[in-house]
């Protein structure tokens, strides 16, 4: 049996609104994100992800609508919200006297964790974000990378029912960004509602379940960004790439040849002209070997989303 | 609601994190040592120059004149000091975190505005307080050197207590500064500004507001007597004493009056006459301030008898005819008398009950009076709070309008 809980979603935003001044930062957004899943959050600068987490993170007050977190309005259950919630912000800054260990601690303090416990807490989240030899060092000697692994730290010091995180993977090196990947899905699958937003589309590509799209302000419906008929790039590559081309030229198909040499690239609408491309070219002993897309769909439906910007 | 929620633990969390953050370095020992150092010097300075002046004005127990005069200079010294140092731990301390993006996180803990903000003023007062008690063995150094418990402890204590509730009050004005100006160079410089409009402003006011309640009134003084042709005094023979003594009348007169009772609550708020105000007198001297001050050299007493002097208004009333026997006695023949009514009568000196001479102007002694103290104590407290509750105002989420040039997080 599937516990009440869990169909509860974890953020449910209706019609939120804030401005600051004229600069409609966040103009009507609606979305659920469902717990025991990574929600990502997309969208170009400026389109006001920033503001949404904040309002989100208890600390902005929207200017209409509502929005619930772990089943508490951000508004009127403003301290239960923050009681539940984990907000990493794009901007960790740090206490340059306190030791890493003493930053997490006092936290755990401030989220009611009794001293010891909140100690103990500490250092299992120094070894769980692999910062244990940073434990009694000042924050200030922390690198870039490492003080964002504090600052996830910090944000999960209280085990948060939802965690908001903002830009988590910048400045990570490769090794870190995907043992980010794998603390984020570890944590949707403890029932967690992650909710991350990031630039880095393709570290999202390979975590995300769901995702909310953000233009100027507003939430947008990604399926209409996602049509079948949508013109995307393919890249196809074959063992014989002379075969490929004289297969291509002769389907009527145009091209583009990769500077590497043999691998092209076609513009096709839809999985229905893959399927029909991959099969002509199988009939006609063209031996293909990679049909993939050239972006992930993310990447794809952020730019189509974007096209509207240029 | 919300943002007035209070908890030890969350006291507690905000407190231990701000004196980690702001107290924890060698260099604030150093600071401590240096500040002790200097307080010393000035301490030692300021004893040696009452004492060198009062051993060149031939005082017979020099030790004991330099108890009460350097406590009191000291503790103006040490009091100047805590309100220059006191802006320093908050006037930063809001805006500082913010432009350093530590605010936020910490605000979107359950830690609520009231918390961090007292944690904060609680953690700035405890640092200046150990400045503070740094140097409170200067100021009692002059319990000891006083022969009799010239300056007694219940003193040292009293002005001590009133020092450090300053010292807090301009913490609270400091952290409501921070709280309202984005820049910490902004908010410091008017925390700064707070702290001279109490002390310096405050007293330049009164001599700029003095002007304004001055009037041409009538003057009544009794002199001596002269002859309108030729100018001369006029002198007559007292019969008790056979002596030539001059002849004297009323005359009046118009005169610029300065009705200081109107103005000189404008220095009520100053710290430093919070202080002199506050500060105890020894036994007796309360019913004739002015003797005590003139005997005495008190520098709080000075300013406190300086206040309550201005708070009383006296009739333009004068008897310079008593000067005769009393300041031009150059032959110490007479002596003077107050009674319990004010009535100043001239006895000779080998016969008391001999009068020669009853002032017709009534002496009404300068009396210590009620105290000013708890009311300028209370606005500076009142405006401590005010700015205290501003900041907490400030800190409250979720924010619905965010001010000019601030950012969240």
């Amino acid at each position: 049996m599937i516990p009440d809980s869990a169909c509860l979603p974890g953020i449910k935003a209706q019609g939120v609104k804030r401005y600051f001044g004229a600069v409609r930062a966040v103009d009507g957004i609606d979305f659920t994100a469902p717990t025991g899943a990574v929600t990502a959050l997309i969208g170009p600068n400026g389109s006001g992800k920033t503001t949404l987490l904040l309002i989100l993170a208890g600390l902005l007050q929207p200017d209409s609508g509502t929005a619930e977190v772990a089943g508490f309005d951000v508004a009127r259950q403003n301290r239960q919200v923050r009681q539940k919630v984990g907000w990493m912000p794009d901007v960790f800054g740090t206490w340059d006297a306190l030791t890493c260990a003493e930053i997490l601690a006092t936290f755990g303090q401030a989220y009611g964790l009794p001293n010891p416990a909140a100690k103990d807490r500490a250092f299992e989240l120094l070894e769980y974000l692999y910062l244990t030899e940073f434990a009694k060092a000042p924050a200030r000697v922390l690198s870039r990378g490492q003080k964002q692994r504090l600052g996830l730290a910090r944000a999960l010091v209280h085990d948060p029912e939802v965690l908001l995180l903002d830009e988590p993977a910048s400045g990570l090196d490769p090794r870190s960004r995907i043992e980010l990947r794998q603390i984020l899905r570890d944590l949707a699958q403890r029932g967690k509602t992650v909710f991350v937003s990031s630039h880095v589309l393709s570290e999202l590509e390979e975590v995300y379940d769901h995702a909310v799209f953000l233009s100027q302000g507003r939430t947008v419906d990604a399926t209409a960004a996602d049509q079948p008929t949508q013109q995307r790039g393919w890249r196809l590559d074959a063992a014989d790439p002379v075969s490929l081309r004289v297969f291509l030229d002769n389907a009527d198909i145009p091209y583009t040849q990769t500077p590497s040499g043999t691998e092209v690239s076609v513009q096709l609408a839809g999985y229905d002209s893959a399927i029909a491309l991959i099969r002509a070219a199988v009939n006609a002993n063209v031996p293909l070997h990679t049909v993939a897309p050239i972006a992930g769909k993310l990447e794809e439906t952020y730019l189509a989303l974007n096209e509207e910007r240029i | 609601m919300n943002n007035w929620t209070f908890s030890w633990n969350g006291l507690k969390t905000v407190v231990g994190l701000e004196l980690r953050q702001r107290a924890r370095s060698k260099r604030w020992i150093a600071a401590l040592i240096a500040w002790m150092l200097f307080i010393g010097g000035i301490t030692a300075l300021i004893y040696f120059s009452i004492f060198q002046m009062a051993t060149e004005s031939g005082t017979k127990d020099p030790w004991g004149t330099v108890a009460p005069v350097s406590f009191g200079v000291i503790t103006y010294f040490v009091l100047g000091m805590g309100l220059v140092i006191a802006p320093a731990f908050t006037a930063t301390s809001i805006n500082g975190d913010r432009n350093q993006s530590t605010l936020a996180t910490i605000q979107a803990t359950p830690l609520s505005a009231l918390e961090i903000v007292l944690g904060k003023l609680i953690a700035a007062w405890g640092v200046a307080g150990i400045f503070m008690v740094a140097a409170l063995p200067f100021i009692a150094i002059s319990m000891i050197i006083g022969q009799n418990w010239a300056v007694s402890l219940w003193q040292v204590l009293v002005c001590f207590l009133v020092v450090c509730l300053e010292v807090a009050v301009v913490c609270g004005i400091g952290l409501g500064m921070s709280a309202l100006f984005s820049r910490p160079a902004g908010s410091a410089v008017m925390t700064y500004l707070a702290v001279v409009a109490l002390t310096i402003i405050s007293a330049l006011l009164l001599a700029f507001l003095s002007p304004f309640v001055t009037a041409m009134e009538p003057y009544r003084s009794y002199d001596q007597a002269w002859e309108e042709d030729t100018g001369e005094s006029l002198t007559q023979v007292n019969p008790e004493t056979g002596r030539t003594e001059p002849q004297c009348r009323w005359s009046s007169y118009e005169s610029y009056t300065y009705h200081m009772e109107r103005i000189w609550w404008v220095v009520a708020v100053n710290p430093f006459v919070i202080v002199a105000d506050a500060a105890p007198l020894p036994p007796g001297a309360s019913d004739d301030l002015g003797n005590y001050v003139s005997s005495s050299d008190d520098p709080l007493a000075l300013l406190r008898a300086g206040v309550r002097s201005m708070a009383e208004y006296r009739p333009n009333t004068w008897d310079t005819c008593i000067d005769y026997y009393d300041y031009y006695d150059e032959y110490s023949l007479y002596q003077r008398h107050i009674a319990a009514d004010g009535t100043v009568t001239i006895t000779t000196k080998k016969d008391p009950n001999t009068v020669v001479y009853t002032s017709p102007v009534k002496e009404v002694p300068l009396q210590a009076g009620p105290p000013v103290w708890p009311w300028g104590l209370g606005f500076n407290i009142l405006l401590g709070f005010f700015f205290f509750w501003l900041a907490v105002r400030r800190l409250s989420i979720p924010y619905k309008k965010l001010p000019k040039g601030t950012r969240v997080a």
